[in-house]
């Protein structure tokens, strides 16, 4: 493998992981707010979705120049086209984290019942953060082995998270019986919480595409 | 080219040019050659790359029905003046062929030959540390080291390439010229030769022709398109091979002519 090549992976995969970095960043503040049961500190994440696109763009016209001038196969080829739909898988991500925040923040009122909420949502967020954090540091390893292992971790952490999804939902839809009032505020504090579902969703998608490029086979994005 | 280039201007061809009797073989090319870049030159069989890479030494003075006009420019300097020896161009401006062409002597000789016939050194110590500086610079040393005796013809195809572009580093020269230096050698050793050419370009300005077009992409800072005898377009590597600007270059390197 010529230099400038390894140079330009390395360069690729540099750029993709600050790009998740963006995310996680913004994901561990959530996580701190709801710890600390501080919702004022969601208003300091400045999670720009303009930007994260703009990285993106960048990255992918990277890639395509990459693809375009040194034409590689195999690995080179599958670990090229994977990391241009991580770039999007990314993209996603960063907009249910967004999403997350605003809605969380917006219906997370006084009124609710907090602790029965909380209980399952921190759960909920650390383990969705914790699939896309293992996700992202995939990119940078290189042995087989362990790439299995944080493999099987970002899928133990995505059946987390839908178990815990779907423990915070039913004790949402309890609450809700009992405060027919507060069903919207219920509602949207719910649907805040499934984008932290699909933000792990996202992260299993990355790790299939980073077992797809290593060892092979045919796409199978979650 | 449409960006501000600030690299410096090592070969400077002005309106090059050429007629083999009454084929016009080369038209009326300019372009700026930058110093240590490795430049492609790509088009189809018959387009004009060889004959125009071999004007930037006079190799093409050997026949006698060529006839060229317009300027090579070298470090302020027309070699096609007439106070210009081509001999001194030569030196200046050394080749490396399609073929691997060593000379039928040792590996030991088929490097100093040259340096010594030039008086760069004299036989002993000094011819010694050159010979192995320029194996070395072409990445053959640790592979010839104890057998420089032995013919140059024993080696492999691509230890034979290697030999003959350490041959033309012997002169310290300031330009390469390459003629499809890998057509004849395989994946492996041309690999090793492209490595090299990365290498090397921080020591010389390399001009390559060749028909690899994942081999331009892969190691040309610059590359230039030719076809019917003219030249195309001429721009960065990137941008000829991802928004080239000319419809006939997007054709060529897509495979759709040529």
């Amino acid at each position: 493998m010529l230099k400038p090549y390894q140079e330009k992976i390395e360069t690729i995969k540099n750029e993709i992981f600050e790009m998740g970095e963006i995310v996680t960043y913004a994901n561990k503040v959530s996580l701190s707010a709801l710890k600390e049961n501080d919702l004022s500190m969601l208003k300091d994440i400045s999670l720009s979705i303009k930007k994260i696109a703009i990285k993106s763009n960048e990255i992918d016209n990277l890639i395509v120049k990459t693809l375009a001038l040194y034409s590689p196969e195999a690995r080179d080829l599958r670990e090229m086209v994977s990391f241009l739909k991580i770039t999007n898988e990314i993209t996603r991500a960063s907009t249910y984290s967004k999403t997350f925040i605003k809605t969380f923040k917006k219906s997370f009122t006084d009124d609710l019942d907090k602790h029965t909420i909380l209980e399952y949502a921190i759960p909920l967020l650390k383990s969705a953060n914790l699939a896309l954090q293992t996700s992202l540091d995939m990119i940078k390893e290189t042995d087989d082995k362990i790439i299995e292992e944080m493999f099987n971790k970002v899928s133990v952490e995505d059946s987390k998270t839908d178990d815990l999804y779907s423990m915070v939902e039913k004790n949402i839809l309890k609450l809700i019986t009992k405060n027919i009032e507060l069903s919207k505020d219920y509602f949207e504090v719910l649907s805040s919480l499934r984008k932290l579902e699909k933000i792990s969703g996202r992260a299993s998608s990355i790790a299939n595409l980073l077992v797809f490029a290593e060892v092979g086979g045919e796409i199978e994005q979650a | 080219m449409s960006k501000e280039n600030k690299n410096t201007i090592k070969v400077d061809v002005k309106e090059l040019n050429l007629w083999y009797g009454e084929n016009h073989a080369v038209h009326n090319i300019s372009v700026p050659l930058y110093e240590n870049k490795i430049t492609a030159l790509i088009g189809p069989s018959g387009c004009g790359k060889s004959t125009f890479l071999r004007c930037l030494n006079r190799m093409n003075d050997l026949i006698s029905i060529v006839k060229i006009d317009g300027s090579v420019v070298i470090d302020k300097k027309n070699i096609y003046d007439k106070d210009v020896d081509e001999v001194s161009v030569r030196k200046r401006v050394g080749m490396v062929f399609q073929q691997p062409n060593p000379f039928p002597k040792s590996i030991y000789d088929n490097v100093a030959y040259a340096p010594l016939k030039h008086s760069i050194v004299k036989k002993g110590k000094a011819c010694d540390e050159l010979v192995e500086k320029s194996l070395r610079d072409a990445g053959l040393w640790e592979e010839v080291k104890n057998k420089l005796n032995d013919p140059g013809t024993s080696l492999s195809g691509g230890q034979q390439q290697r030999l003959c572009i350490a041959r033309t580093i012997a002169v310290k020269p300031e330009v390469i010229l390459m003629d499809e230096p890998t057509s004849a050698l395989d994946p492996i050793s041309t690999e090793k030769i492209e490595a090299l050419m990365l290498e090397l370009k921080k020591k010389y300005t390399i001009i390559i022709v060749t028909h690899n077009m994942q081999q331009a992409a892969r190691i040309a800072d610059y590359t230039a398109f030719f076809h019917l005898g003219k030249m195309i377009e001429y721009d960065e590597t990137e941008t000829i091979f991802v928004n080239p600007s000319n419809k006939k270059t997007e054709d060529y390197i897509t495979g759709r002519f040529g």
